[in-house]
């Protein structure tokens, strides 16, 4: 195992050269750069824009910008923002914690749904109950995140006419933006922490319906598949009761496609929630990212780029790991 | 001991007393005198974070600074109701008889927040380092009239002089807009180590209630991509006061929501969650107008209030020696002329910006009422008289394919680009093509990404890469409106034409050049009208840009907000409000 591990870890330093080359290479082909929206403001000079391209080194051909900025890599060092003109990594720190946090959350929800459902499914096949978790998971496959994020917000604000109407209560539920209420730096620890579940609920519950979806199909086939199996049957025969059947002998080896690929939880914490936080306004990465790109912030898109990268190939090597650790037939000699 | 510190208490406290504080006039609200109350909140919302604090670092237009600063303690002010600067952080100024000398005494009373007293060292420090290159602030280009810099002196204790080169009127809103920075802090660092020092200063990760300001709230909490808070300057009321001598500014705290796009935003306004909205379009309008029927929220709404100070044109490309045809054809006046009676402006108005919008004739931006000559030529829509016009360039038959041709043969047509992406420019472009397509003019329309537009835009050469381009400009000055870099011949804007040379092509564009010069050294406001109306006048004659449609700039706040301009203040320029006069009731 340790040979196999550290042949994956040399490895992964030409995989993470090519790729940082390839991103560099494919941000270097798209025309203009930073200071090119600049240039169409009436009072600003040609030479302030050349000098401004001097001074971050935009002047220089991409290699030499390649070099410097492998350079400064290895030192820790991920570039600067032209936007915020602060380093990267701080730049992109607090998006990923604020996405990571988000992605949790809906891994949670997920799980806590999605595993009771498939087994439900696997165990009731054909039921009622398996065809109303069969059209919530077909919903929630075709269902666009950012669309169903903004159509919660819309159902949010038709209660509010319910309740406004029924009971005099003009207020909005929950949270329809943001991370944070207003008076969030006066609260308490505790109220802080809860400040951030309810403005979390929405986008998080958005993002888990997705996952969930696909989840519990999967898990719905591994179960039914090892349902049929013989040592369910001699399990069965030998007067085990259904729920020690199904719990202990037929969700455990079912699941373990699902412990496998905790690692590739690593890379989607970090690839965030995608559309539903720039819907719903939570400061995480991919408005960052889109921001960055959109303002040609080229260090700010490289950098959450090669964290990203690191995260993908650090999750898949401890995706192998696992399975090695869950599955007996999966051996790396 | 004691007699001396009570002596310089009292010495201290007359002075006080003797300062006159500046008095922000009531016609410039709706709000009585009097009527204000003061504390509360305003939330509104900003879609990214600051650039930086620091007050030298900005690589783009003053947003952030305006953002940061929320009208500190500058020279001069620009009112609402008048393009005439008046004196504000100086409590005088006196323009010498040939306009290169101005000589400005600073208003006593004036502190920073920290309750360091503003001195005149603290506007000479920021003029210091916004003319250092290694600084390399945005504010640099602005202190120069072409290569000869416009210099600062400190004449006395309270007092100090601006010498200007030339007498120039976009030089002179620079001083009027000059601020101070604070010497005893950025001014130690920048004397001990140099602009690196002042550039790495203040930036995002500072503490905030560090920093400190003659701005009337000051930044105090800072959270990235969330929030930014500022609360009340206590010295600021002292030397700014309403006419019934109550301290401004009214509001205790002045909250930025820092929401990633504008649905989110709207979202939050809608909940009751920010008190201001800026609608992008009818559509925001129509959904803030049903939540008020609903009775969601109580708010106003101002509708269609200004146009916004930006403009949208079609320009041709008059250095395209590949295509001597072309070249020729985009030279002919006569030829823009017909295309610009093929733009069908009342049509973009009601198509495209669904009313909110107006058309557009000349190159100052409509809403920079006083400046916009209302007789410039107009080559409104009109098939027939561009059809006259085409068929005076020999144009009057068509071909087998139904476009006009010339007795040579040669068909009557070009290529037309956009930024791919803003769909109102596409939606122009299109009813554009569309009526010149119906008298035979042979126009592919196609789009193209922003920044290969702009390089195209900005070639310079004798064969330039495009034929006709539908872009804008932003960026304008209400002391005068022309652009330095679009204007003269040779300047990087000048986007028809780009000949190595930096020769003009036309006597319309050398007049015009002559006559932007001598514009921008007339100081005299109304002189200087007429010089603008007659650039406005040289340059409509021939079409070099053909103005197309200037869409409309709208406001919303919740009734909670009060202390707005009066209506007929209210535009793109000067905003809904003067923050300062801005209260909120219960």
């Amino acid at each position: 195992m340790f040979p196999f591990i550290v042949r994956r870890f040399v490895h992964l330093i030409p995989t993470f050269l090519g790729a940082t080359l390839l991103a560099f290479v494919i941000s270097q082909l798209v025309p203009g750069d930073y200071f090119t929206q600049l240039a169409l403001q009436p009072n600003i000079r040609p030479e302030t824009l050349a000098r401004m391209r001097a001074q971050y080194g935009l002047d220089q051909h991409w290699t030499v910008q390649y070099i410097r900025w492998m350079g400064s890599i290895f030192q820790g060092d991920l570039g600067v923002s032209f936007a915020s003109n602060q380093e990267v990594t701080d730049v992109i720190s607090r998006p990923i914690k604020n996405s990571m946090g988000l992605v949790a959350m809906s891994i949670v929800m997920l799980w806590l749904v999605a595993i009771p459902a498939g087994v439900y499914s696997a165990v009731r096949q054909y039921s009622v109950g398996d065809q109303v978790v069969s059209a919530f998971s077909y919903f929630g496959l075709a269902i666009p995140n950012f669309f169903f994020a903004q159509v919660i917000v819309l159902m949010l604000f038709v209660l509010r006419g319910f309740t406004r109407d029924a009971f005099g209560y003009n207020e909005v539920l929950l949270p329809v933006a943001g991370m944070t209420s207003s008076g969030w730096l006066q609260m308490g620890f505790w109220e802080k922490r809860y400040d951030i579940f309810l403005h979390m609920l929405i986008p998080a519950f958005v993002v888990a319906t997705a996952g969930m979806a696909g989840f519990t199909r999967v898990l719905r086939g591994q179960m039914l598949e090892y349902l049929e199996s013989d040592f369910i049957r001699t399990a069965r025969a030998k007067g085990l009761g259904d729920r020690t059947v199904t719990y202990k002998h037929a969700l455990r080896p079912a699941i373990i496609p699902f412990i496998a690929g905790i690692g590739g939880i690593l890379p989607a914490l970090i690839g965030g929630a995608g559309l539903v936080e720039v819907v719903m306004s939570w400061p995480g990465i991919t408005p960052t990212f889109l921001f960055a790109i959109q303002r040609q912030d080229i260090y700010v898109v490289l950098g959450l780029l090669v964290v990203s990268s690191l995260l993908l190939m650090v999750g898949n090597l401890l995706s192998d790991l696992l399975l090695a650790v869950v599955d007996p037939r999966i051996r790396y000699n | 001991m004691k007699r001396v510190l009570l002596s310089l208490a009292i010495a201290a406290l007359a002075q006080v007393a003797l300062a006159e504080p500046f008095v922000w006039p009531s016609e410039w609200t709706v709000a009585e005198p009097g009527e204000a109350v003061s504390g509360g909140t305003l939330r509104t919302y900003d879609i990214s974070n600051p650039r930086t604090f620091n007050p030298f670092v900005s690589a783009e237009s003053h947003a952030s600074r305006d953002l940061l600063m929320l009208q500190g303690a500058s020279l001069l002010l620009l009112p609402p109701d008048s393009d005439e600067w008046i004196p504000y952080a100086a409590e005088s100024f006196e323009v010498s008889e040939d306009g290169t000398v101005v000589d400005l005494v600073l208003r006593e009373g004036i502190k920073w927040s920290d309750g360091t007293p503003v001195t005149v060292q603290d506007y000479y420090f920021r003029y210091l380092a916004e003319t250092d290159p290694d600084v390399g602030s945005n504010a640099y280009d602005s202190w120069f009239i072409g290569e000869e810099q416009i210099q600062m002196e400190i004449t006395g204790e309270r007092s100090m002089r601006f010498i200007f080169p030339v007498p120039d009127r976009t030089a002179f809103p620079v001083i009027g807009s000059h601020f101070p920075a604070p010497d005893h802090i950025l001014g130690e660092i920048y004397r001990e180590g140099g602009a690196e020092a002042l550039k790495q200063a203040w930036g995002l990760d500072v503490d905030v209630s560090e920093t400190v300001w003659t701005s009337p709230w000051v930044p105090t909490e800072f959270l990235p991509d969330e929030r930014l808070i500022y609360t009340r300057n206590p010295y600021f009321g002292e030397w700014n006061v309403d006419e019934a001598g109550n301290p401004l500014p009214y509001l205790e705290t002045y909250s930025f929501e820092l929401v990633q796009d504008q649905d989110a935003a709207l979202n939050l306004y809608l909940a009751g969650d920010i008190d201001l909205f800026a609608p992008r379009n009818l559509d925001d309008i129509g959904v803030i107008n049903v939540a008020i029927q609903n009775g969601d929220i109580d708010a106003t709404v101002i509708e269609n209030a200004s146009p916004v100070a930006s403009s949208q044109f079609i320009v041709f490309n008059w250095n395209y020696a590949s295509n001597p045809f072309k070249q020729e054809l985009f030279r002919s006046a006569d030829f823009r002329r017909a295309m610009s009676h093929l733009v069908p402006r009342e049509a973009i108005v009601e198509l495209v910006y669904g009313g909110a919008a107006s058309p557009m004739w000349s190159n100052v931006y409509q809403v920079l009422e006083y400046w916009v000559n209302p007789d410039v030529p107009k080559f409104e829509y009109d098939p027939e008289a561009a059809a006259e016009l085409l068929a005076g360039l020999g144009f009057s038959r068509r071909n087998s394919d139904g476009w006009l041709v010339n007795a040579e043969g040669q068909e009557l047509g070009f290529r037309i680009i956009t930024n791919a992406g803003n769909n109102q420019r596409e939606q122009i472009m299109q009813l554009f093509a569309d009526a010149a397509r119906d008298i035979g003019v042979n126009v592919e329309a196609q789009t193209l990404d922003f920044n290969l537009l702009v390089e195209q835009l900005l070639s310079v050469g004798e064969d330039r890469p495009f034929e006709a381009i539908l872009i804008g400009l932003t960026g304008g000055s209400r002391d005068w409106p022309f652009g330095v870099n679009v204007i003269p011949c040779g300047t990087n804007l000048h986007a028809w034409n780009q000949d190595p040379s930096g020769e003009c092509l036309s006597p319309q564009e050398t007049l015009a050049t002559n006559l932007y010069f001598e514009g921008r050294q007339t100081l005299d406001t109304e002189a200087a009208r007429e010089i603008g109306y007659e650039i406005q006048n040289v340059l409509a004659s021939i079409q070099p840009l053909i103005f197309t449609v200037s869409p409309s700039a709208h406001y919303s706040w919740l009734n909670t907000v009060r202390g707005e301009h009066p209506a007929e203040f209210i535009n793109d320029l000067v905003g809904s409000r003067e923050a300062v006069l801005t209260y909120k009731v219960q």
